[in-house]
């Protein structure tokens, strides 16, 4: 028994078996749903495999503190900054009493109560860290002598009046902290750059360290709940005017996004489906067939999914714009299939000789519709990106369940009697045109081809340009608080943008300090030259053992009594307080324990208490693991351009020193080639294995030449409308433009393949045009769902995509028809249906 | 030499005041409408010549040190915020303003610091608390004013309303002879130091804007304690 058949009797013979085997799909599906659904929130896993710039940016999110920081804005109105300034105190307090709250950095370190305090701890081990030249003349500052004509010094400069002596003593009473601080303070240069308060003094800002236990999409919502819950009451106290308490940070967005995606999931498809069945009601009249299509639709994307953990292990948040896609697409199936069963009907057959031709005839038309598509998706897998590599896969299922389903399971939902539809409005205009075409293709034409040209003519002009949105905010959700908070603070600090890492990992502690000394004098020339504005690394943190022991050796010189005794009688002869140097005698007592050779030296890590205000400027250095380090770099300019990117790239690496360039806005500048690469090659690359497919399958070469130059016309009308309507490509959305030639090509196999055999051309052709502009709108409107999506990849591709196929429709329409006509023309035949064909107007 | 942009601003700012202890209460509070038509009579005699120069004592009690400091000099002022200070004696300086630059300079030392103002840190308000007893020039919008009659003369005490301020003064009070002169300031900080500093030979001549001026002499070690 033929296949189209064999469909036929099992649809309509054995409709127990095909819902039991459906039921049982169901359940095989919804099993694994259950008990393998995993969501893969991290943004990181959109961008491609293989550019170190991205695995840099992950190991950055994933190993460092600042994945758990978060940053609060206080927003005040002009009149209310000294307002502002007092309570700033009050609400870093507040943070402080938060139980996700670890540390809080509110101002520098230094004006901390116990910011003097922590830094003179950390002083032993970043003094034997000096260079031990440098070492042995600090410790010469220890010397009787020495410290008797310091403070006589100090003393003559207050008398002068001189403010500086007194936070030098303050901090330093000894003269040899400052030595062994001053690497670790030039690390400070980046926090001038980027100050917590903005220049005109209403915005305050305050970083956070949250003590979340892991950094999970769930555990981000909880820990937002109780941040959200904070801010809201975070105004007690203010007696000014308004004031906004802004809030951003990992947790902020993924926890943003991670609801979002609910809301998308929701959206896009119920948008689909309305959308979808609105279009099919419209154009057939029927309620059962759209339940069917529906059905079918909803098994396709269950099955899919379920396919696609299997395969996985996880999905990715974009997948979840996978359901609207495929109901876009699949529902192109339905509609010509359901078209070419209702012809049949008209022409006389009965439901299941009717299934049998509805599937005899289109099966080759959905085989190669659904293949070109699902080539089209699963060049995906070409982007290297986890995310749309898992889209494309699910969606190349998808489309061939939807084939097949569609050429099945949809049947069980059409009765088996049916009543023509009386005033089929569409069908009629569809005719007419059909009829007007063949007769004239030459006034279509003549309207069309101009416009095509146009468009075409637009783009590819370079002027207006097309534009190209390679930003990090691109990637941010729409209405984002997270954004929103985010920009302020950008916009309220012109001196802030995001800098430029170097990830360093070592094997050992001296490596580590190698390596950075190495690094931190290549960018300090960099510096020099001004190629850099700034940078800061973990150079004087990373201590190295070979000093320490070296200058321990030294240690041994120091006459620790004779020096204490110098200093307490300079102190008694110059007048100073005894209390000012009492830390300076406990530093001495220190260097006596020290230079014991069995006296352990404590790490540095250890000394500094947990919720020291100094961690921040540690965190951002050093990973969980003390040997896992980055540096930062603050470019002249936020780095946008190619040449910067190549700049850095050329500049800031050092010879021997294994180093991972990253940072946000480096790695999407670095992505723009690949993105490029991507809306260029691969797509070229697609249209390559269409033209041959289109060849193979009209061998004919004026068809072949039409249906390209109908491809050729509805991209470049896609990419004329985004320069017009000044819609953004982005790093992700260029993936459109080969779902586009997937999609579109489609549309153009339909009508020339049947154009092509038609001996009846009403009958024929414009009965398969009819459901061509229902499937193009019904695409267009299941991709325009997407639009509505809070996620910018998503709904940009959405836009994209309808754009896209919209043009596709309108080429195929109003020149491939026209075209063919005119290359191949045939005599209307109308009279001659009318003895065959019982609702000449229900097809 | 250790880079001092490390260290809070404000301790300089602390630094570079001068006060005394705080009067007893006032004998005579004056009602706010007379305080107002104090200040503006004050304003008025300024404003016919917008320049002083006189000459000082101050005496500053630290924490730091066991006996109190005490230095004398003469200071110029000239609105809006031009302002010179010599300290006289076996450690002398010269303390130089034009309201962008402030210069403090140590002949003995032959070293002279530069602080950039004009950045909203607390060195600007330190500056403006030290003119402010020169000038009295919108003293009602930084601070909260009382005053009283003190014998012939008055006393202004003034306490700080913006937090910068606050963070580094906690009383500003300006003694005035009847001349409307002041005769004596001071301050007291919140970390308990105290300065006081009287001022005699007042007068009002012209004074020559070079002496507003500095450049360091040739040879002289500058640093910028507070960067750039």
């Amino acid at each position: 028994m033929p296949l189209h058949s064999t469909i036929s009797h099992l649809v309509t013979r054995r409709r127990g078996v095909v819902w039991l085997g459906v039921a049982l799909l169901v359940a095989a599906s919804v099993f694994v749903l259950v008990t393998h659904m995993r969501l893969d929130t991290e943004v990181l896993n959109l961008l491609p495999r293989g550019f170190e710039s991205v695995e840099g940016l992950k190991v950055y999110n994933r190993d460092f503190a600042q994945v758990r920081e978060l940053t609060f804005a206080l927003v005040a109105q002009p009149q209310d900054v000294d307002r502002l300034e007092e309570f700033a105190p009050q609400f870093a307090e507040s943070l402080r009493q938060q139980p996700w709250c670890a540390r809080v950095l509110a101002g520098s370190p230094l004006e901390t109560p116990d910011g003097v305090a922590d830094l003179q701890k950390m002083a032993v081990p970043l003094l034997l860290n000096l260079e031990p030249a440098t070492f042995e003349e600090t410790l010469a500052a220890l010397r009787p002598d020495k410290i008797r004509e310091r403070l006589r010094r100090l003393h003559d400069e207050i008398d002068a009046g001189s403010p500086r002596p007194q936070f030098e003593l303050m901090l330093d009473p000894l003269g040899v902290i400052a030595p062994a601080l001053k690497p670790f303070a030039s690390n400070a240069s980046i926090e001038e750059d980027q100050p917590l308060t903005s220049p005109d003094r209403t915005m305050r800002v305050f970083i956070t360290v949250t003590n979340q236990p892991s950094i999970g999409a769930f555990e981000c919502q909880k820990l937002m709940r109780e941040v959200n819950a904070f801010c809201a009451t975070a105004r007690q106290g203010w007696d000014g005017g308004p004031l906004e308490v802004l809030v951003t940070g990992r947790s902020a967005y993924v926890g943003e996004i991670s609801l979002s995606m609910r809301h998308d999931i929701i959206i896009t498809v119920l948008g689909s489906i309305v959308l979808v069945g609105g279009v099919f009601f419209i154009g057939f009249g029927r309620w059962l067939p759209l339940i069917g299509m529906g059905f079918s639709l909803l098994l396709c994307c269950l099955v899919a999914i379920a396919a696609g953990l299997l395969i996985f292990g996880e999905l990715n948040m974009v997948t979840v714009g996978f359901c609207a896609i495929l109901i876009g697409l699949g529902v192109d199936f339905a509609i010509l299939i359901f078209g070419r069963y209702q012809q049949a009907r008209d022409d006389g057959s009965d439901h299941a000789e009717a299934v049998g031709e509805a599937v005899k005839n289109l099966g080759k038309a959905v085989f190669f519709g659904a293949l070109t598509t699902a080539v089209g998706f699963m060049a995906l897998v070409l982007s290297n990106s986890a995310g749309f590599t898992q889209l494309g896969v699910l969606i190349a299922i998808g489309i061939f369940l939807a084939g097949l389903f569609m050429m099945s399971v949809f049947f069980l939902f059409v009765p088996e009697a049916t009543t023509p539809l009386r005033n089929d409005w569409i069908f009629a205009l569809v005719k007419r045109y059909v009829r007007a075409t063949v007769r004239r293709p030459g006034t279509v034409l003549w309207i069309a081809v101009p416009l095509l040209l146009s468009l075409t003519g637009i783009a590819v002009s370079p002027k207006p340009r097309l534009i190209f949105d390679a930003s990090t905010e691109s990637m941010e959700p729409k209405s984002s608080e997270a954004g929103y908070a985010l920009h302020t603070i950008m916009d309220k600090m012109p001196t802030r943008w995001e800098p430029a890492i170097g990830i360093v990992r070592a094997q050992n502690a001296q490596e580590l300090h190698d390596y950075w000394q190495k690094v931190a004098a290549h960018w300090s020339q960099a510096q020099s030259n001004g190629k850099i504005r700034s940078f800061s690394t973990p150079a004087a943190l990373a201590l190295s053992p070979q000093r320490e022991a070296a200058n321990r050796e030294t240690l041994h010189t120091l006459d620790v009594p004779a020096a204490r005794q110098a200093l307490e009688t300079a102190v008694a002869e110059e007048g100073f307080s005894a209390e000012t140097f009492d830390s300076g005698f406990t530093l001495l007592d220190e260097l006596a324990r020290i230079a014991q050779p069995e006296a352990p030296i404590p790490d540095w890590r250890s000394l500094l208490p947990k919720a020291s205000s100094w961690w921040f400027l540690v965190d951002r250095f050093f990973a969980h693991d003390p040997l896992l380090t980055t540096g930062f770099v603050t470019t002249n300019e936020p780095i946008t351009t190619q040449e910067q990117k190549q700049m850095l790239t050329r500049e800031l690496p050092v010879a021997g020193v294994p180093m991972t360039l990253s940072g946000w806005s480096f790695t999407l500048t670095d992505l723009i080639p690949w993105s490029h690469r991507q809306l260029i090659l691969i797509s070229a690359m697609m249209a390559v294995f269409e033209c041959g497919l289109l060849a193979l399958l009209y061998r004919d070469w004026r068809l072949w030449l039409i249906h390209i130059a109908t491809l050729i016309f509805s991209v470049t009308a896609m990419i004329a409308t985004m320069k017009l309507l000044h819609l953004p490509l982005n790093l992700l959305n260029v993936l459109a433009f080969r779902l586009v030639l997937a999609v579109g090509v489609d549309y153009g196999i339909y009508v020339l393949l049947v154009w092509q055999k038609a001996r009846q051309l009403d009958h024929d052709v414009a009965g398969v045009v009819k459901p061509v502009i229902l499937a193009g709108l019904t695409a267009v409107s299941g991709f325009g769902a997407l639009g509505l999506a809070n996620n910018p990849t998503l709904a940009g591709l959405g836009i994209a995509c309808g754009v896209g196929i919209f043009w596709s429709l309108a080429a195929t329409v109003f020149f491939t028809l026209p075209a063919a006509a005119a290359a191949e023309p045939k005599s209307w035949r109308e009279e001659s249906l009318q003895t065959r064909v019982k609702y000449t107007e229900h097809v | 030499m250790f880079n001092t942009r490390f260290f809070a601003p404000a301790a300089l700012a602390c630094a570079l005041l001068f006060a005394l202890p705080i009067p007893n209460a006032f004998a005579d509070q004056l009602p706010p409408n007379d305080v107002k038509s104090l200040l503006g009579r004050i304003r008025e005699k300024r404003a016919g010549a917008p320049q002083i120069q006189a000459d000082f004592r101050e005496e500053k009690t630290i924490k730091m040190m066991n006996k109190p400091v005490v230095s004398s000099g003469r200071v110029w002022f000239q609105v809006p915020n031009n302002f010179r200070r010599e300290v006289k004696g076996n450690s002398p300086s010269t303390t130089v303003s034009d309201g962008q630059q402030l210069w403090i300079y140590y002949p003995k030392f032959q070293s002279a610091e530069s602080y950039q103002l004009g950045r909203r840190s607390p060195l600007d308000a330190g500056i403006a608390a030290i003119t402010a007893s020169l000038n009295l020039q919108g003293v009602e919008e930084n601070y909260n004013i009382t005053a009283a009659q003190e014998g012939s003369g008055y006393v202004l005490q003034l306490a700080p309303r913006a937090p910068s301020l606050k963070r580094m003064l906690q009383q500003f009070t300006i003694h005035l002879n009847e001349a409307l002169q002041v005769q004596r300031t001071e301050m007291l900080q919140p970390n308990g130091d105290r300065i006081v500093t009287s001022y005699s030979n007042e007068t009002r001549a012209p004074i020559d804007s070079g002496t507003f001026q500095f450049t360091p002499p040739a040879g002289t070690n500058v640093t910028t304690p507070l960067g750039r």
